[in-house]
């Protein structure tokens, strides 16, 4: 072997070696997201962005999270900006943290409108999209690997709760007709749509009433004379906080009853529903028990009564910082990523995306059990139904009353009390 | 149903000839638009929102505590903005650009001081249950917050013609020129409408969360639309023609609700084609218009 060839197998042989080696460590892992400070989505996208605030101070304290490709402990970094629920600007920036910002953990703004424009731009980028609670079920695909939902059941699955519960309880207790108002996005109008099928498919229950509202609907006083009119026993609306305080203050003030009404946001934003409707024009009505209301099982994270502390320390009641679903679901989709960190193979997007998938199944979090389809859809996180009872003259509290599995109490269905 | 609706649409449209008349008065008066209105509306709202959370005011003594406030408010901020425009060669188009910037920063202040979370005041300061009006169910709130604005209207109706303040004030919105020329201190009259128009928006900021349920600091920019739609049909330029732009707008709005309700939200701009095209001067308005 003469010397150049002796110099090259060194080249070589050196190579191979440092190649073989993980890259260096980064300083920071980019956490990216957007917010809406301002706008319709403000009311949803604010708590969520705190949650995650929240969960990223509370992870630095700690040194940062560990992320196993590196075997080390690394501080995060939170890339944040204002979308001010605008799709076409939350496009721009879901771009600008993909492309400028070089984040390796994108999470989506909060709710199906705002995250309906992340979904292409990340499976382009070939960026996995951590959707934080955008249920819209065309988001989810078999040849999209680019995103997993973190919160909250796919659309089309989590109405069939509400609507078991109405075939099964509401059918005993004699709710024959019923009314569907819904606001005409892409979360409640899924809803809607999906909840309408379960009905139909069941053949019990007849819809009488089947409207949507656009989603600035604030005045719902000839709509409900419009309902009543339909003589329906159970009324389902299904909006954003807004539309929900004005509906049941509409309520309230038009006299009418039903032995059944539902609303959304009643159980999701309890206490900014409360806020605004007044307990009088929620006691007795219906709505989905959220995670932050449910006392769940944990084997991974807080609590919900620690994280409720951990919410009240950071942001203390009348700071403006509402406690309910959004915030836990932010904080709750850290600590998911957080895990996933410690348990990735490596750090392609990819890589990521399989951390997560492992997950599934295995996790029991502050918002119940954590699990996936194969598309990566939420199928996990189910949400019980619940009555909402008075605690007091200017307080309510939920009580879940279906499935049988998780019922606190039992429905108590006619003429709403508290009026 | 369609009685109801009517019946709904006139109440529903008398507040926002509430909401429209300041825009209205201040178009006529000063031929600027003031697209933060509707955010001045939306503070008044607020205003009544702490009044009441902090010192238990209730919202009518809160209206005639935030009506004197917003106009103390709108005479140096009068001065501080709408001179200065009028000297510009497109005051009408600068007013657009500078009082869209204004709205924002008070949408965005608002929101750094008090979240985005909905507010409202409990709907039974205003009476809880139906009032039955010509066979109608209709919200007490409703009625109520109606017959204030009926009465903000009979104000401006006064003050327009029965002061000399109105006097002169009608006076300016005929020739800003010709009120010159005679002598008049059109920026005395001027402010003062300003101060009239942001008290008007504060008064329905009161009464906005039992109209719309809650006050959010976003709600600004939805009702500006609104208000400007209300005040083209009812006409330009002209406060008391609100009450027809108001009422129109009500009964059509109810009535979308009933047949069409997933339309209903074209209604301002279907309202404010359909009456530049076939009606440019508005409904209660002459055939030839200054704006």
């Amino acid at each position: 072997m003469n010397i150049r060839g002796a110099l090259a197998g060194l080249v070589l042989a050196a190579s191979t070696v440092f190649g073989a080696r993980a890259a260096p460590a980064p300083a920071e892992i980019k956490v990216g997201t957007l917010y809406a400070s301002t706008g319709p989505f403000a009311a949803i996208s604010m708590p969520a962005y705190d949650g995650i605030k929240l969960w990223v101070k509370q992870a630095n304290a700690a040194g940062g999270v560990y992320v196993k490709p590196y075997h080390k402990k690394i501080p995060l970094k939170l890339i944040a900006y204002d979308d001010q629920s605008n799709t076409a600007t939350a496009a721009t920036l879901y771009n600008q943290l993909i492309t400028q910002d070089h984040v390796e953990i994108l999470i989506s703004d909060s709710g199906s409108v705002l995250t309906s424009v992340a979904v292409p731009i990340a499976r382009e980028h070939k960026q996995l999209l951590f959707d934080l609670s955008g249920t819209g079920a065309p988001f989810f695909s078999k040849d999209n690997p680019y995103i997993v939902l973190m919160s909250l059941p796919i659309s089309t699955l989590w109405p069939k709760a509400q609507a078991d519960f109405l075939n099964d309880v509401g059918w005993r207790a004699g709710v024959r007709k019923v009314a569907i108002l819904y606001a005409t996005n892409d979360f409640t109008g899924t809803h809607a749509k999906s909840l309408a099928g379960y009905l139909r498919k069941a053949g019990k229950e007849t819809i009488v009433y089947d409207q949507g509202v656009p989603t600035n609907t604030t005045n719902y006083s000839v709509l409900i004379n419009n309902i009543a009119a339909a003589k329906p026993d159970a009324v389902i609306e299904l909006g954003y906080p807004g539309n929900d305080i004005a509906f049941l203050r509409a309520l309230q003030d038009s006299g009418e009853k039903f032995r059944y009404v539902f609303t959304l946001f009643g159980g999701f934003e309890m206490h900014a529903v409360l806020g605004g409707a007044g307990a009088s024009a929620m006691v007795g009505t219906f709505t989905y028990i959220p995670a932050a209301l449910y006392p769940y099982k944990v084997n991974y994270g807080p609590t919900v009564e620690q994280f409720h502390a951990a919410w009240d320390k950071a942001y203390p009641p009348g700071s403006g910082v509402a406690w309910g679903a959004d915030g836990l679901m932010g904080y709750m989709s850290g600590l998911v990523i957080e895990r996933a960190l410690a348990t990735t193979p490596g750090m392609s997007q990819l890589d990521l995306r399989r951390a997560v998938f492992a997950l599934s199944g295995k996790l029991d979090t502050l918002a119940g059990a954590f699990r996936l389809n194969p598309v990566g859809a939420q199928i996990g996180e189910m949400t019980p139904m619940g009555q909402l009872r008075a605690d007091g003259p200017h307080a309510v509290r939920p009580v879940a009353v279906y499935p049988p599995a998780l019922a606190m109490g039992k429905p108590e269905f006619g003429p709403r009390s508290g009026q | 149903m369609l009685i109801g609706a009517i019946v709904a649409g006139v109440v529903f449209g008398l507040y926002f000839t509430l909401v429209g008349l300041g825009l209205n008065l201040v178009f006529g008066v000063m031929r600027i638009v003031n697209l933060a209105h509707g955010d001045f509306l939306m503070l008044g709202g607020y205003a009544a929102w702490w009044l009441l959370s902090a010192f238990g005011i209730h919202p009518l003594p809160a209206a005639a505590i935030v009506l004197v406030v917003f106009m103390l408010a709108g005479l140096p901020l009068y001065y501080l903005v709408v001179p200065r425009l009028q000297r510009a060669r497109d005051s009408e188009m600068l007013s657009l650009i500078l009082f869209f910037g204004l709205s924002q920063m008070i949408e965005a202040v608002t929101t750094i001081v008090v979240g985005t979370t909905e507010r409202s005041l409990p709907g039974r300061l205003l009476g809880i249950g139906p009032m039955i009006v010509l066979g109608a169910r209709l919200p007490k709130p409703w009625v109520f917050s109606a017959a204030v604005s009926a009465v903000a209207v009979l104000g401006v109706y006064l003050y327009l013609y029965r002061t000399r303040l109105g006097t002169l004030t009608r006076a300016v919105m005929v020739s800003r020129d010709e009120a010159l020329a005679t002598g008049i201190d059109i920026h005395r009259v001027s402010a003062i409408a300003f101060g009239i128009s942001l008290g008007l928006a504060g008064i329905a900021g009161v009464f906005a969360p039992f109209m719309l349920g809650s006050i959010t600091p976003n709600i600004g920019v939805g009702l500006n639309i609104t208000a400007f739609a209300v005040i083209v049909v009812g006409t330009l330029g002209n406060p008391l023609g609100t009450v027809v732009g108001g009422i129109v707008y009500g009964v059509s709005l109810m009535l979308m609700q009933t047949y069409f309700s997933s339309w209903a939200n074209l209604l301002p701009n279907l309202l404010l084609i359909a009456v530049l095209l076939a009606r440019p001067q508005g409904l209660y308005g002459r055939r030839v218009r200054l704006a």
